[in-house]
């Protein structure tokens, strides 16, 4: 059945169905086999409405809302020119800037999807006039964003700590070094591009001239503020943060740079809700299929064919980074993790892994799997945020992903990567 | 056939247990396979309910508390300091209680459920960031509850501000001080990790977290007399092997929690330290008659008739 | 498309510096025949005022909560199912209004490439077979949303029926599918190629193109 599903999904997909069509009918099918015939198909709109449902979405809507009012008034412009007048003379400073802002802004409001939006927003057209391709800019952004499950808080960390009985605390440690690995990987490979591309710099800023960037970004400052000190200091969750930022745009937008009337508030609220809504009918669709392969049991048929029980500690890390690459290209990461963690449990347990590592790697490969086409709701969230085709946003990938896989396959041989800032800090 | 049944809590967790003893039982006498399904694998409680309700599960574990919206009785297990502090009574309660095994099974039949068995998950403990000895305590404190009015209701009565805020942010939320408590069985302290972002685990003796085992209802009274039986059967030994697995869980789980952090601070509270919590929880009951009427109030009532047999024998 | 063509298309967006662009949402009247037309075009108006509203509202609960948590030592207790409401809302007054304005997300490299007639012809089956689909779940969850409501479930906190929260989700599918089916029936009428019922094929460059 399931190879009868793939099948249908990718031919679907390929011949430029809305990309909702291949996930329903994916479900469809799932429910018409697994219960012969259409009586349950009622579980399946329950399905597709729980995928919406959850109350950490909502932090979703909230970013790019206030991502929107930022951009089309005049903070995100501003708080980009402070950035521009440090890097903008360095050889794909502007490209590593962004790196590093996606990683930052994801790993503190806990959604890769809204920092697509938050970032992305803003930076995309001024790194297209810089001289970057589009492609690779939208690569950059969507697979910088995914760097932020590594990096505490993540939510990926604490799932899978809850699920294997794993201190969260040393998971988010762990998590550290390959996160902050990949960004310098990133980085590199930005600074080549740029050479290579010949993308121009401009002439070096006077610290006069930064003074007043600094001046202009005062105000625009407050988001940074409010996001970082807001949830690290305990005064927001990341919903309540990004909520606050909703506020702080309106005020600032409306009231003090009197830049946007309440009829563009209106229309960003609109097109806020539109992006939205594109964005999270995938996200039920997705829900509802991914409960079809769970109540099928699919993984475990497929892991007990493989028979993984005679594979040794590498065999078993490679078999168990590849299902969670391959489940993640298609399925929600939250669900893989829930349904994959308990049927590796023994085998890592027997085994004598160590459960941090794989913890570790479990969640870099939700981070690759998100970013891997065809299913990845922060390609999906590019796609309806920049209007771009699928395929552009996704044209750039591949050295993004090499990079990820490169550092997956490092952390199988060398555990220290994730380890070593866990040993000094738990004394191991 | 294959029989499917899903449960709230991961298989190593006191559900998952039960369900895998279930399982053993139930393949080991009849023909029949289970499939287990975990928390998350099928969604969320509210959904493998509807599912179990649909006929897609056969079976479900949920916790009478998240079946509240559904069967306003059910909540009566959060009404404060009602079911037996003391383990052997608790478990005599549950055993025998009249309510739980005459008066709830018309109730799920109505929601076209075949009410199995309700049993303890283990005693309520709060973690805190602050020590906490009295309600003067819990002031200013933030409180995670779940999503329900009598808890909200209890810990606004215990001083403290009833914050609820979706499970994937608690930890996060006491990490970065968002929330200063929430409250949960040691078993469940102790795989989430709540005592790695809290400094104090204190009982109150408020409650014991129970939860509910039950059939698709079609599905049941469709079984031949001898599956029904086996059923039953398998029900009575996970039942039985739950309470005594459950025997040495706290003081296990406690154990654990202490290697991991040595600095944590148990407190179990006296019984005058006890007293002013349950003078101010006297209230929710009543909010408890008034949600749920006359029919909540003679459940409530014949659980005080049952709890007082079971702490007198 | 090749490298110089997307050169091009870039050197003209980088003009481009919002996410989104006002007049394209804003303006729409149907293209429906007499009473049909002035029907449709207030549904679309009704579509777009609850999606901003919904964001709005949404933006006011989240705040709203906490300030009171701040300032008022209280949390708003039925903000997050307030949240919930909304966010199905907007979810499915918005997947319609997107297939009004032809905004899906799909992955069209194929389709490009395919020469006018089968393209055609393909927008006409991708057009049916989606509106089947989305009248399908029109139908189930009006069944769904039925059930619910025998069953008598509440929400924990505001106390009212849970399954008010999804009377959207059958408009929404039904409103989805009657703008595939209009839009396949438009693709088969005119000459040129509709994406939705009024996006021509082309119509922007292809930065409109998702
Ligand atoms: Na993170
Ligand atoms: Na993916």
């Amino acid at each position: 059945m399931a190879i009868t599903i793939f099948s249908i999904m990718i031919v679907l997909l390929l011949l430029g169905f809305p990309m909702m069509i291949p996930l329903i009918v994916g479900s469809f099918v799932g429910f018409y086999s697994l219960f012969g015939g259409f009586g349950q198909l009622e579980t399946m709109v329950q399905q597709i409405l729980a995928g919406i449902r959850p109350a950490s979405l909502i932090a979703v809507p909230m970013f790019i809302f206030a991502a929107d009012i930022m951009t089309r008034g005049e903070s995100a412009g501003r708080l980009i020119d402070l950035v521009m007048s440090f890097v903008g003379h360095i050889k794909g400073g502007l490209a590593v800037s962004t790196a590093a802002a996606c990683t930052m802004f994801g790993a503190v409001s806990g959604s890769t999807q809204a920092t697509v939006v938050a970032i992305g927003g803003p930076l995309r057209p001024r790194m297209q006039k810089a001289g970057y391709k589009d492609s690779f800019i939208l690569a950059l952004i969507v697979n910088s964003s995914d760097i932020a499950f590594l990096i505490p808080p993540s939510i990926g960390m604490i799932i899978y700590g809850v699920v294997s009985n794993t201190s969260i605390s040393e998971l988010f440690i762990a998590g550290v070094g390959p996160g902050l690995l990949i960004l310098l990987l990133f980085s590199i490979y930005s600074y080549i591009y740029a050479v290579r591309n010949n993308v121009p710099t401009e002439p070096k800023t006077s610290w006069r001239h930064r003074l007043v960037a600094v001046r202009n970004a005062l105000w625009p400052l407050g988001f940074p503020l409010i996001i970082i000190g807001g949830i690290y200091g305990g005064i927001f969750s990341p919903t309540e943060a990004a909520a606050a930022c909703v506020l702080y745009a309106l005020v600032l937008e409306v009231v003090i740079f009197r830049t946007l009337d309440l009829k563009g508030v209106y229309n960003t609220a609109k097109s806020t809700g539109l992006i939205t809504a594109v964005v999270f009918i995938l996200v039920g669709a997705g829900a509802a299929f991914s409960y079809v392969i769970s109540f099928a049991q699919i993984p475990q048929q497929v892991l007990g064919a493989i028979g993984i029980d005679e594979m040794g500690q590498i065999g078993v890390l490679f078999v168990i980074s590849i299902a969670f690459f391959i489940g993640c290209m298609f399925v929600d990461p939250i669900v893989v993790i829930l349904v994959f963690v308990p049927i590796f449990a023994p085998v890592v347990e027997t085994l004598g892994i160590d459960p941090v590592l794989v913890g570790t790697l479990v969640v870099l490969q939700v981070a690759i799997g998100s970013a891997t086409p065809p299913f990845g709701c922060d390609i999906f969230t590019a796609i309806a945020v920049f209007k771009r085709p699928y395929i552009e946003v996704i044209r750039g990938t591949p050295p993004f992903i090499a990079i990820l896989l490169s550092v997956s396959v490092a952390l199988i041989f060398f555990p220290q990567i994730a380890l070593f800032l866990r040993d000094l800090a738990f004394a191991k | 056939d294959t029989w499917r049944y899903a449960f709230e809590e991961a298989l190593d967790e006191v559900q998952g247990i039960f369900a895998q003893k279930f399982k053993e039982e139930i393949e080991a006498n009849s023909d029949h396979e289970v499939q287990l399904f975990p928390y998350g694998t099928l969604g969320e409680s509210a959904d493998t309910m509807e599912q179990a309700q649909a006929g897609i599960l056969q079976f479900v574990d949920q916790s009478p508390g998240f079946t509240g919206s559904l069967i306003p009785e059910a909540q009566v297990f959060f009404v404060p300091y009602m079911l037996p502090q003391d383990t052997d009574a608790l478990y005599d309660f549950f055993r025998n209680s009249k309510a739980i095994h005459e008066m709830f099974p018309p109730l799920y039949a109505e929601q076209g459920l075949e009410l199995l068995t309700m049993f303890p998950e283990g005693e309520v403990a709060m973690t805190t960031k602050e020590p906490v000895t009295s309600p003067e305590d819990l002031d200013e404190v933030k409180f995670r509850v779940m999503t329900n009015p009598l808890l909200v209701e209890s810990y606004q009565a215990f001083g403290a501000t009833p914050t609820p805020l979706p499970w994937g942010e608690v930890y996060g939320g006491l990490q970065t001080n968002i929330i200063q408590g929430q409250e949960n069985p040691v078993f469940f302290i102790e795989s989430t990790k709540m005592y790695e972002v809290t400094d104090h685990i204190t009982f109150t003796g408020h409650n014991n977290f129970t939860t509910a085992v039950m059939a698709n209802k079609e599905f049941y009274d469709g079984l031949s007399e001898e599956d029904q039986k086996v059923v039953q059967d398998a029900i009575d030994v996970a039942f039985e092997h739950i309470l005594d697995y459950q025997s040495n869980l706290q003081e296990e789980g406690l154990a654990a929690i202490k290697e991991a952090k040595p600095g944590i601070e148990i407190t179990v509270l006296t019984e005058e330290q006890r007293q002013p919590f349950m003078d101010a929880a006297a209230s929710v009951e009543e909010t408890f008659i008034e949600m749920t009427g006359d029919s909540g109030k003679a459940i409530l009532d014949q659980m005080k008739a049952d709890i007082e047999a079971a702490t007198g024998s | 498309m090749n490298d110089s063509e997307h050169h091009d298309s870039q050197l003209q967006s980088q003009t481009e510096t919002t996410t989104t662009d006002d007049e394209e949402l804003g303006a729409y009247v149907s293209d429906l025949p007499g009473i049909l037309g002035t029907i449709d075009t207030a549904i679309s108006r009704v579509e777009s005022v609850l999606l901003a509203a919904g964001v709005l509202l949404m933006a006011l609960n989240t705040v709203s909560n906490v300030v009171g948590r701040f300032v008022f030592q209280s949390s708003i207790y039925f903000s997050e199912e307030l949240n919930r409401i909304l966010i199905i809302l907007i979810t499915f007054a918005g997947i319609s209004y997107a297939a009004r304005h032809g905004r899906h997300i799909r992955m069209s490299a194929i389709y490009d490439e395919l020469p006018t007639k089968p393209r055609k012809l393909l927008t006409i089956i991708i057009a049916l077979v989606t509106a089947v689909f989305m009248f399908g779940l029109a139908w189930y969850s009006f069944q769904y949303v039925l059930t619910l409501q025998s069953r008598g479930r509440v929400l924990p906190s505001l106390q009212i029926p849970n399954w008010i929260i999804f009377v959207w989700v059958p408009v929404g599918f039904l409103m989805t599918g009657l703008q595939y089916a209009l839009t396949a029936i438009k693709n088969m009428i005119e000459k040129d190629i509709y994406l939705s019922t009024n996006v021509l094929e082309g119509y922007s460059n292809d930065e409109m193109e998702i």
